[in-house]
């Protein structure tokens, strides 16, 4: 279980990024935040998986403060892919999703190791391109690398960063639908930035919206997407429809879209 | 998978049977040509002592220093992450020489030993003070980096020229010329060599923790390592190896910025399988130098840093060039956005 107090971020002596966040994740189930560029979506990640200490306020992690838990143990339990990863050195996808057996094995891979990353290869397709270098591979073959890392992590707990990033829309919606798998076959918490509504909305069973700093809403899909909701936190002009009981938003301003030239 | 790794054993084959060769040819020249290893060996006593007291221990220094080097750079590669560091390009010899020049100045001629833990002090010093510098400055184009480091160095030494200057009388000049002089024909000194053998066995052993800081800090800190105790522990072993092979055999320059380099685009960054590699890879060029070395004006020798700065300078230009213009060097920097 992990538990977010009250917590206040800030960079510096900047003003505050993050202003008296609580939040319970809710177990077993795809927490999806959403909020407009530098609401502070990033940051609460990071103090929620300890890769920034949590300056006033708390989070829990089963009842303990995640700042007082030893680092390998915490990243036993807690997996986190940030926004953007950086390649400075050249390994292959493989050497990668091995190094998220790092935290259960030190480096010396056992065959319990071996087979958690030929499982996590398989999860994401990538089998057949475990031998190729991260610098040879697409934007998108890259990004599910990554995933494929953080699975092999084996953390009950999973925060992604905008993991659609750089994927096509066949592969956005496998990843989702990989996410789902997560969540109802292995059982595991994941909670992800998501910028596309409709992915969240069709895929989140929670949504966690934020604005400047705060949560301005937080519920299941069908209380959070609504105009009324959308609106303030996006700074923009949302039109919701029902679409087989999911609702889906259509974010481009309808008066300007105009009608394809050739058909009228 | 079965077929790369039948590639990757392959590479090796080649690498190891080239450095066995090119061991063997190292042992065999000298001034006298009839002390090879096979007269050691049929028992001839003077050729023994010319094989055991001279050529063994050259080429055990050039093997050492070579892998020596080619780890530190990759090291600190690893930590900066940029590949375009090293101790040439971040003023870790030079320091390491101020290091080694200081005691002999204030308490006179020293053993070895002092000389090397002067060296290392300074040159772990130096190059703690150098990353801090660099992580500063938020520098982005990678390859201001080494021209920084370069003119970095290029102060040290000027430091250590001046005080050379201001101590002539007790030969300061003479013995900083002497240090900066790269040679494996050295007197004595090829013992402190056997220090690298420490830091070699230490970066062996967490060779996955420094490829997983070649990832950086957030990346470290999600798979529970220590980024800083890690970072720290890579720095000290690319001090103590800088140190122990500057006194044992002098500058050897480039060696820490192009062997990595090379050997990683043959062999991948991951130092947990390609560690034994590089350090191949490392000592057969430097055996190859020291050959042509020997062998340009034979009988008489060259120094080996003269011929390690030709080529290797050759090729850190071709980097730069190609770092300057959009080359692989700055593909492998491109970032998932
Ligand atoms: N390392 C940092 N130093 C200083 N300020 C930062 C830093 N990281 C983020 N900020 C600031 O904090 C605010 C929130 O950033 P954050 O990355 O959490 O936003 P976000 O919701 O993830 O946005 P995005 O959708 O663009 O990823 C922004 O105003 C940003 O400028
Ligand atoms: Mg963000």
């Amino acid at each position: 279980m992990i538990q977010v107090q009250n917590i206040v971020q800030s960079y510096g002596r900047d003003k505050e990024i993050l202003k008296d966040v609580s939040l319970t994740v809710r177990e077993h189930e795809i927490t999806a935040l959403i909020g407009a560029n530098g609401a502070g979506k990033s940051t609460l990640l990071s103090v929620m998986t300890n890769l920034v200490p949590a300056q006033s306020g708390q989070v829990l992690l089963h009842g303990q403060d995640i700042r007082n838990i030893k680092s390998n143990e915490l990243a036993k339990h807690i997996a986190f892919l940030k926004q953007s990863q950086q390649l400075a050195i050249r390994i292959t996808v493989n050497d990668l999703v091995e190094f998220g057996r790092f935290p259960h094995c030190g480096g010396k891979l056992g065959d319990e190791d071996k087979r958690k990353v030929a499982e996590a290869l398989d999860y994401l397709n990538m089998g057949d391109m475990a031998e190729k270098y991260l610098d040879k591979i697409s934007g998108g073959q890259r990004q599910r690398a990554f995933i494929a890392m953080i699975l092999a992590q084996d953390t009950p707990y999973i925060f992604l960063d905008e993991p659609l990033n750089n994927l096509d829309i066949r592969y956005s919606v496998e990843m989702m639908k990989n996410v789902q798998r997560l969540v109802s076959a292995l059982g595991k918490t994941v909670i992800v930035v998501l910028h596309d509504i409709n992915f969240a909305s069709a895929y989140a069973h929670h949504i966690v919206a934020m604005r400047d700093g705060k949560i301005a809403k937080e519920g299941p899909p069908c209380e959070v997407v609504t105009a009324q909701v959308l609106d303030p936190v996006f700074e923009h002009k949302f039109h919701i429809i029902d679409h087989d009981g999911k609702q889906v938003s259509l974010y481009y301003d309808h008066d300007e879209a105009s009608a394809c030239k050739f058909c009228g | 998978m079965t077929k790369r790794f039948f590639a990757r054993q392959w590479k090796r084959m080649i690498i190891m049977s080239l450095f066995i060769l090119l061991v063997v040819l190292s042992l065999e020249i000298g001034s006298m040509s009839d002390i090879g290893m096979m007269a050691a060996i049929r028992g001839d006593e003077n050729a023994r002592l010319v094989f055991v007291h001279s050529r063994l221990p050259r080429t055990i220094a050039v093997v050492l220093a070579a892998a020596g080097l080619s780890v530190a750079g990759l090291l600190m590669q690893a930590v900066s992450r940029n590949k375009f560091m090293s101790s040439t390009t971040a003023g870790t010899i030079d320091a390491a020489a101020l290091g080694s020049l200081l005691p002999f100045i204030f308490f006179g001629q020293q053993s070895g030993w002092v000389q090397t833990l002067f060296a290392f002090v300074f040159a772990l010093l130096s190059t703690l003070l150098f990353t801090a510098v660099i992580n500063r400055l938020k520098i982005r184009e990678v390859v201001y980096i080494p021209l920084l480091g370069m003119m970095y160095g290029g102060l040290i030494l000027a430091l250590s020229t001046a005080l050379s200057f201001r101590f002539a009388e007790v030969g300061a000049m003479e013995f900083l010329q002497q240090i900066y002089l790269g040679s494996f024909a050295r007197l004595g000194d090829f013992r402190f060599v056997w220090i690298v053998s420490i830091p070699l066995v230490l970066a062996v052993v967490f060779a996955t923790k420094f490829s997983i800081i070649g990832l950086g800090a957030d990346f470290a800190k999600n798979l529970g390592l220590n980024y800083n105790r890690v970072v720290m522990l890579a720095l000290v072993i690319v001090a103590l190896i800088s140190a122990s092979t500057f006194v044992a055999v002098g500058p050897l320059p480039f060696i820490g910025l192009i062997i990595p380099n090379m050997a990683t685009s043959f062999y991948g960054d991951n130092l947990k399988k390609s560690i034994v590699d590089l350090m191949l890879f490392g000592a057969v060029f430097v055996l190859l130098c020291d050959i042509v070395s020997r062998l340009v004006m034979f009988p008489f020798e060259m120094n080996v840093s003269v011929t390690i700065s030709v080529v290797g300078g050759v090729v850190f230009m071709m980097y730069l060039l190609r770092g300057m213009y959009g080359g692989k060097l700055r593909r492998r920097k491109a970032t998932v956005a």
